[in-house]
Parts: structure tokens; sequence; C-alpha cells
């Protein structure tokens, strides 16, 4: 029988990636299907795919720096097609690196490679870090956080050793900006913008967390929202709003299973599909594990 | 014809060891000669290595397999299968169709690749026991890291922290890149482990019981032909003598051993997952039995006469269809070399193609990474032969159980005297500055800078972090309430003391770990980590640690199956732990213990949670402070009153938590131990410094009836548990602990006030603010590990 991803997200699985289960996990768990895409199979599979995802981890093992050998991998001319269509383009953590060494972000000019992710400057220690770091809903015209209210705060996880966003043209960030572009800002668990460690986890440029296309549809960004798609993977010690919902459904399964934070990235998608209601909690049926 | 012959019978001792050393072969005379004996003849160099690798102590564990076997419970009702395969299993939740998820648990040591290559001996550390874990059929969903250390302030500590600072990347170089969450472990430092470290590792998988994949050829290889399919990273010389590098003493040439770390490489490793669960999802759908074992001490030779033997069958492998690196690499090296990142399959001779096909054309091994691959290597054969051929010459040939057959001795042992003795205590020290020295002391101290080097996060399963709580919990079965928790225990300084309470306490702790989150203990494992066994000394402190583990398992016991043991699935002992001076380790057993949670959404963090709820202490604080962190820190002594384990009341108190978790009385929950009461209350109102939790004033009139000092009482190390319950059910909570005869001290209320005050008789001893207590906590083990120290 012949593979089709025709009304469903493409997880798209290079060599190295490792977040690409969960990630197909919390797209079902709003009710889209979801379904892996190795890298080597048939672009022409992905025709009519709703959107895709680059999910995070270490493609092809980070050779030369993170998401370079991905970004010249055969499979993104289908996807910059696919861009080019205006059908929604998610690259996460790894994912983000891909986009942002593949020219698709900013993507102000055509697969110009006018940002980085660079090394993460922190206040006493280098290399990879993992927290979760709160997140700003900025005044984008960006299609993945469309479900967030204006300004709302997220927390979500990060996991990374090179995520700042750094361009080595003032120009370029300013015209993010007057673009609406800037999608997701570090902020401390009310909102504020505060440039240091560890609000600020990795040093980003204006606490850059996400950044799309000037169309709205591509977006890349470090933070991992798949990992914060259900209340129980939020930590019970987590300041804020989230973390109070957290521990107050302590001892209380079903509310456990309710979405969490990160879960709205995905659900924005709904708008697109037509889907009209959110499927009600549950994980969805694992892929091949 | 054999080719290659070394001569043994009718040559002299000396000459005999001089050609085994010229070698570079371990071997001893003995068991040189009982080479001969076993095979009828002289052997080849191949079989001499091959024997080299398997009679090593790594291998064999020819001085401890009888102790291990006389002492250890490894039997209960919910164990699957115990000690003998790769990994333990139990059962873990039932899956509703008749069937049950399963956990399997791997624990191991990679003591000294981590003292001479740390980033690289670590790293392998994760990429060996996970293979363990992956070859029963098993998903890992988490790793833990228990790490020992030099002191970080003594003679050693630019090399102490450049090994520990190595350590922690290579594990977190490995685990990161493979997407399994680390779920934590613990960091000790003591001047013991100034010339040795300690790295251990565990690794915890789930799988359903009718997927488990055994490690051995199956019985269906007596119908129709099997092959034995390699797969993974082209066969070189790294790690070559690997085991036997682990089973001697560390001496100073650093470059010889250097060689004998492998290489290890994630990435790859990652691949080799995805796609070795497409073969096995293939061969169940399909009904295929097959057998799976990874590559680890001994590769080739090990894998394949193991599966044989184990299946009850013979194999004849072609050494020329190994896919070797660039370069030529005698028989002997790529009959035994410890390339990493390589599993060894049994199938059918009609699966075989298929399997090629998802391995090589599928997932494009050949090109994704140089020259690996999945390649037909042997024929299993119903002949019980195990036989190496390489360019057409038998090169090796002998029944194969003569090749898998173990070697065992009888070690003596010797009881050290050593007379400990308890510090004089000094009148009028300072409460308040002694109590933050113990608070920022890195053993004590948050391990937070360590673990968040740590991907904990992946796979999304997390439902408690390492330092939210005593254990770790994740969620690993989709929409269920089935909790699996994890944690581990072992103090080396009480062993110093008394190896026989090094090996009891590192069970009742680990245990007390898990259900501090409300977790049933359900099985531990145990990595015997000591000195030379050939010590009399050394041996005895194995001996008498290994007696104090099977007291403490059978004395806990199972609480989900009355009359039945904790039981003992998996484990590893690692001797010749000393350096350069001869000096051993101090005996540092080290336990992992799994806990199963029926709901993990009552599993609370440790951090104290609201205003007006009470603290109480269940257990007895006795004057054993001996190997505690207050006499290191504040008199830098051992003492002499090490803690000594009761198992009943262990049983009772861990019956009691478990019991008020179950009943959603628990808001926070946290064992006292290291450190004693002061630095748990410490711990629960910083919790892992997110944010602050309420303030306390503990009275220590309420603990009176315990006829100790004030520093006895805050610092004893006693182990028990310190609980937030709501107000007004005291009655209740009181019934509770009578019913399981249990000790309770009433701490505290708390409350809104930022701080932390003691009083006794009305009057105040001290009082320290959140503030400086987090300052304290949170940076005692961060200042050690900082950018730029000692580098």
């Amino acid at each position: 029988m012949a593979r089709s991803f025709k009304g469903k997200v493409a997880i798209i699985q290079f060599p190295g990636v490792n977040c690409e289960y969960e990630t197909a996990d919390a797209v079902r768990a709003v009710g889209i299907e979801a379904d892996l895409f190795r890298w080597n199979e048939d672009p022409v599979l992905l025709e009519e795919t709703l959107a895709v995802i680059l999910p995070g981890g270490f493609s092809y093992q980070d050779r030369i720096r993170a998401g370079v050998v991905a970004a010249k991998d055969h499979i993104m001319d289908k996807l910059s097609r696919i861009a080019a269509q205006g059908r929604p383009v998610l690259g996460i953590c790894n994912g983000a690196q891909v986009l942002v060494e593949s020219g698709f972000i900013p993507g102000i000019h055509w697969e110009s490679v006018d940002l980085a992710l660079a090394p993460n400057v922190m206040a006493d220690r280098d290399g990879y870090y993992c927290d979760w770091v709160f997140l700003r809903n900025e005044d984008s015209r960006c299609v993945w956080t469309g479900a967030f209210a204006r300004k709302e705060v997220v927390p979500v996880p990060i996991a990374h050793a090179e995520g700042r966003f750094v361009t080595g043209d003032s120009g370029i960030l300013e015209q993010m900006k007057k673009n609406g572009q800037i999608a997701l800002r570090y902020c401390t668990d009310r909102g504020g913008i505060d440039g240091g460690f560890p609000v600020n986890p990795n040093g980003s440029v204006e606490n850059i967390a996400g950044v799309c296309n000037p169309d709205g549809n591509v977006l890349a960004m470090m933070p991992h929202p798949e990992r914060a798609s259900w209340l129980r993977q939020v930590p019970e010690d987590l300041p804020g709003s989230w973390g109070r919902k957290r521990n107050q459904a302590s001892g209380k399964f079903e509310r456990m299973e309710e979405p969490g934070p990160g879960r709205t990235f995905f659900s924005s998608l709904l708008s697109i599909a037509g889907h009209v209601r959110e499927k009600s909690g549950g994980q969805g049926k694992e892929a091949g594990r | 014809m054999l080719k290659g012959t070394v001569r043994i019978t009718g040559r002299t001792d000396s000459q005999v060891l001089e050609s085994l050393r010229e070698k570079g072969l371990n071997l001893t005379l003995g068991e040189a000669r009982r080479v001969c004996e076993l095979l009828e003849r002289d052997p080849t160099i191949v079989e001499l290595t091959i024997f080299n690798t398997m009679w090593s102590e790594h291998c064999s564990y020819k001085s401890s397999r009888k102790i291990l076997g006389e002492m250890l419970p490894t039997k209960a009702p919910n164990v699957v299968m115990g000690p003998g395969e790769d990994a333990g299993v139990i059962r873990f939740a039932e899956t509703g169709d008749g069937d049950w998820h399963c956990v399997v648990i791997a624990h191991e040591s990679h003591n000294h690749p981590s003292q001479v290559l740390p980033v690289e001996g670590a790293a392998t550390g994760i990429g060996g026991i996970v293979r363990d874990v992956y070859c029963m059929g098993a998903d890992v969903v988490g790793v833990l890291d228990p790490l020992r250390f030099g002191d970080p302030e003594g003679d050693n500590a630019r090399q102490t922290m450049a090994i520990a600072r190595g350590v922690v990347d290579g594990i977190a170089q490995y685990g990161n890149a493979l997407g399994v969450p680390n779920l934590g472990g613990d960091v000790v430092f003591d001047r013991g482990f100034d010339e040795n470290c300690l790295v251990n590792v565990v690794a915890l998988g789930i799988v359903k019981e009718s997927r488990l994949i055994r490690s051995r050829v199956p019985k269906e290889a007596a119908e129709k032909p099997y092959k034995i399919v390699l797969v993974g990273k082209p066969t070189d010389d790294s790690g070559f003598g690997g085991a036997a590098f682990a089973s001697e003493d560390l001496a100073g040439e650093e470059e010889t051993n250097r060689g004998a770390v492998q290489v290890p490489d994630p990435f790859l490793k990652r691949v080799l997952t995805v796609a070795n669960r497409k073969v096995l999802d293939l061969a169940a759908e399909r009904g295929i039995a097959i057998g799976f074992k990874d590559l680890g001490a001994g590769g080739i030779s090990c894998v394949t006469s193991e599966l044989a033997d184990a299946g009850g069958f013979g194999v004849r492998i072609d050494l020329d269809m190994v896919n070797v690196a660039a370069g030529h690499f005698p028989p002997a090296v790529v009959a035994c070399s410890e390339t990493q990142e390589r599993y060894a399959l049994a199938v059918p001779g009609d699966f075989v193609d298929e399997v090629q096909r998802i391995y090589n054309v599928d997932f494009d091994l050949p090109h994704i990474y140089h020259g690996a691959g999945a390649f037909v290597i042997a024929d299993v054969t119903v002949e019980k032969t195990y036989s190496i051929v390489s360019k057409g010459d038998v090169v090796c040939e002998a029944p194969v159980n003569v090749i898998t057959t173990g070697i065992a001795y009888d070690r003596p042992r010797k009881s050290r005297r050593i007379f400990f003795e308890e510090p004089l205590l000094q009148e009028g020290r300072s409460l308040h500055d002694d109590s933050l020295k113990v608070l920022s002391s890195p053993n004590i101290a948050s391990k937070n800078h360590v673990f968040r080097h740590y991907d904990s996060e992946v796979q999304g399963r997390a439902v408690i972090r390492p330092g939210e709580a005593d254990a770790c919990v994740i969620a690993p079965l989709p929409g269920r309430k089935t909790g699996l928790a994890v944690a581990v225990g072992g103090i080396p300084r009480y062993g110093i003391i008394d190896p026989y309470q090094g090996g009891a306490l590192a069970i009742c702790e680990a245990a007390r770990n898990v259900a501090a989150v409300g977790a049933v203990p359900s099985t531990v494992t145990d990595c015997l980590n000591y000195g030379n066994p050939e010590k009399e000394e050394v041996f005895w402190e194995f001996y008498e640690g290994v007696r104090g583990i099977g007291d403490a398992c059978r004395g806990i016991g199972l609480l989900s199956h009355e009359g039945h043991p904790l039981p003992i699935v998996s484990g590893n002992v690692s001797f010749y732990n000393q350096g350069e001076s001869g000096n051993a380790v101090p005996p540092s057993p080290i336990i992992a213990c799994v806990g199963v949670v029926e709901d993990y959404s009552k599993c609370r963090s440790l951090r104290f949670k609201t205003e007006g709820d009470e603290v109480y202490y269940i257990g007895q604080p006795l004057d054993e402070l001996g190997g505690g962190e207050y006499y290191r820190v504040i008199y830098d002594t051992l003492g002499a009153n090490v803690p000594e384990a009761d198992f009943v009341r262990e049983r009772n108190q861990i019956r009691t938590v478990i019991e008020m978790h179950g009943l959603g009385w628990i808001k926070a929950c946290h064992d006292t131990s290291q450190g004693g009461l002061l630095a748990a209350i410490a711990e629960m109102i910083i919790g892992d410094g997110k944010q602050d939790g309420p303030g306390l004033v503990l009275d220590l009139d309420e603990f009176l009836p315990c006829g100790l000092s004030a520093e006895k009482v805050l610092f004893s190390e006693t182990g028990g548990f310190l609980v937030e319950l709501p107000p007004g059910i005291e009655r209740e909570v009181l019934a509770l602990c009578a019913r399981n005869r249990v000790k309770l001290y009433r701490v505290g209320t708390l409350s809104t006030a930022s701080k932390l005050e003691v009083i006794s008789g009305g009057r105040r001893l001290a009082a320290w603010e959140h503030r400086i207590m987090r300052e304290a906590f949170m940076n005692g083990c961060r200042n050690i590990f900082g950018v730029g120290k000692g580098d």
C-alpha cells in the first residue's frame, strides 16, 4: 500500500534526530495525523502533506556544525517548495538549526544564510544546557503561535548547546522586527524581558527564542513544545500560573493528562487543517516504537 | 589444520609466562595450563586471546561468583529474569490483554576507562549499558549515573575536577545525542577516590513480556538454517583488551591503557536503535524467532559463543566476512576487539535479505557511517563446535561449552581491624555557620549544575526530574497511571568504618529514596566497586558488603508480595579499583532501586508547599554521625558510630510513607540520611532552586525523648523521612504510625516567614533566611565545577 501524507503532518527523520516519536505524539494529541518521513524516502510522498516538522536531535551527528549537513540534504528542495506554497513548516531545536542553516529563516533574502545559532553564552558554564524557560508570544505573523493569547507566557523546556540567535548584520534584525518575524522571546515567569542568564538561557540577541519567515508559515524555535504538551510534563515547582496549575493537579490523574503549555503550538494547526475541535486528552498511538 | 598454535605443554613455567606476557595476555600460568587441559592440546593464539577475555575478572566473575550466588536473593514473584543475561527483568504493569509491561534494568561500571580518558570512558559507559537493555528487545527510557570522585579540595584537586568535568561531559555527549533521558544518579566526593574515580551507569528499559528477546540462538535453528548477522560499526582494534584492562590494577602506563578504551558513537547508535526496532517489529509481526545480543567485552568471540551455547548450538565464523575498518588486523584482534556500537542477531537464513535491507538500504548504514552495515558472519551449526576460520585457515576450534565455561577461585579473606573513634564535640561552636558549611558541602549541595548538562526531558515522559525529589519518576505507558521511580544509593564513608553496613545501608537508602515519592521498591541492582580481590582484606570488605546487601534485601523485603525478598536482578562487580599508591578505593557497593508507583499523579517534589501544613519526622535520630557529613566537614574525621541498618525499622518506615502517599496525604517528602535532619529540612525549603517553599520553626524540645544533644539530633544520619501533611489529620497520622510501629516526631508548622529557625527550651539556637540557605545549597557544588577553575 502506497504511503501518503495527505492531510498529515510529516515529521522528517534525518539520521541522528531523536525527538521524532514524541513530536508525532504531540501532533496526534490535537487530533491531526502525523507520520515519520525517513530522509531517503521519495519526496513525492510529501506532495499533499498538511505541514512539516523538523524535530530535535543531532541530524548527521552535527558534523561540521549543527544542522549544516541536513540543510544540504536533497529533501530540502522539496521542503523549500512546500514552504513557498505557504504550508506550515516548524523546526524545533536541531530542526531550527537546519532551517537557519538552509536560509529558510529569516528568509528575507531567498535562501540566504543571514542568521546563525551560535554556541550558548551562559553565566557560569559552557556547552549543553537543559532546563525549563519561559517564552513570551510576541506580536508576529507566525501561524504556529496563532492560537496563543497576545503576550502569553509559555513555559517550555530547552536542551541545546548551540541556540544563541545572532546576526552579523544589524539591518537584518531591524527588518525581522519590522516584518513581524520575532515570534518568541525568553522572559521571566511574569513575562518580563531580562537579558541575563538564566532568563535568557543562551545569550540570544534580544532574548529571541523563535523566528518566523516574512510570510509567517515557517518557524524556527529552540525550545521543545512537544515536551510541554501534557500538564504532567510541567515541573511541580515551576513558578507562574502553569506551575500552580500543575501543583493543583497533583493526585488527580485526569487533570495531569490534560494539555500542557506547549500543546498550543500544535493546536495552532487546527485552523489550517479545518479541524473543528481539539481531540480531548490522551496520548496518540506511538509511531512504530 | 589449526593455524597459529602457541606451545605451552612441555615448556617450563618461566617460558610459558614469558610467552604470555610477550603476547600481551594476562592469563596466569595456571590458567594457561588449564586451557591446554580443556582443549586437550596447545591452543592457538586466537583461542588464548579468547580465554584471556572470557576468564578476565570482568567477564568471568571468577572471584565473586560463588559469594554472590550464596548471599544474594534473586528470585521473587515479580521477577521475569534474574542475573545471567545482559539485563534483569521484572513485571511492572498488566497490559490488560494477559501480557505484562516489564522493566529491564542493567548496571555497570566504567571506572578505569573514565580515570584515564574521562570523556570517552564515561560516554562508552552509557553506550555499553544501553545496549544491554536494547538487546532484550526493550526501549531504553532512562539512564542514571552514580559518580564518585576524589576530594575537590585535596592534594589531587586539579586532576579530580578535570576528571569530574570530563565524565559529566562524556555522559552528556553520549546520552543527549542518543535521545535517552538522564534520570540523575548521584555524585559523592571523597579523598579515597583521588586516584581511581568510580563511574557507574544504570539503564532502564520497557518491553512487553511477550516481546522479550533472549540472547540465544532460538531452538528453531535445529529445523532450519540460521545465520549470525553482525550489524553496526566496522570492527577495528579499539578497545582490544578492554575487559582485561578493567581487571587489573590501574598503573602508570596511561598510553597503553588508553588504547584499551573504546571509541563511542552515539549518532550511529541512534540510527541503529531505530533500525533495530524495525527489524524486531518485523520479526514479531511474522512470528520469526530470533536471538539478539550486543557486543561488549570480548567482541565477536564472546557474543557468538554465548549466543550459540545458550541455545545449545555450535557456530562457524568466517572472519573474512566481518566488515573491518581500514587497516590490517590479525584474526585475534578481529575476533576479540571491543569496537563499540555493534550487535549480533541470530536469524533464519531466509530472513537475512530483509534484515540486511532494513539496515543497509532503508537506513543506509554504509553511507551514513563509513564502513558500517549488516553482514552475515557465521552459520549456526547443530554440532556444538565453536570454530573460527580466517583466510581459509581454522584459527579456533573447540566444543562451544569449553569456550563459555568459566573459571572460579575461592579467594581467602581476612577481616581488617582498625580502631575508629568518635570526635570530642567542641563547646560553643556556631550552629548557624556549621550548618551552612554542611549545606554547601559538595556531597550535600544541589547537583543542579551537573544535572543541567543532561537532557532529562527527551522522550517527554518525565514527571519528576533529577533534583526535584529523592527519586526520578517517569510515566512510561501512554495514558496509564502507572509510574516508574528510580534512585541510587551508596555512601562510601560508611563502608570504610564497616563494610557490612556500607552494603546494607546502600540498599536501605536506595529503597528509601523511591519510597519517598510513593513507589514500592520492587527490584535492585548492585554494582560492587572494590580494590584488588587478591588482597585478603579487600576481599573481606567485598564479602561483608555482599552479606549486608543480601541481609538488607531479605530484611526490607518486597512490600507488594509479603514473605519475599527485594530481588536483585542484575549487577556488576568491579575489582582492582586502586591507584599507583596501592590504596584501594573505599568499599563502594552502589545500588539502584526501581519502584513501581500506582498513580504517578500522587508523586510530589520534595519542596515544602503550603503555609499552615504540618511537618513530621518519621524515624528515630540515634547517635549515628559516623561516616557522615557533619563529622567530615566540621571535624575532618570519620567518627565511629556508623548508622546501623535496622531492617524492621526501615521496612516499617517505608511502608508508612507509601501508605501516606496512597491516602493522598503527602504534599512533600524527603528522606534523612547524608547530612541529617537539618540539611534535609533546608533542602525541603529550597527544593531544586526554582522557587522557595515556606519557612519553619524547628523546636528541638520535641526531640528531647531521643536524649541527644542538639548537634546530634540535627546531624544524625539515622535513616528516616520528613513529610509535609495537611493540618487536621493528626489523629489519623498517629494511628497509622502506631499501627506500623514507627516513631513519629512533630517538627513544626510551615509559616509565611522566609526563614528557618531552630529553638530549644524557648531559646533560639540559630536562624537562617531562605536566601542564605539557597546560596549555600545551590552554589556548593557549582563552585567546584565552575568554568575555568582548575583547568
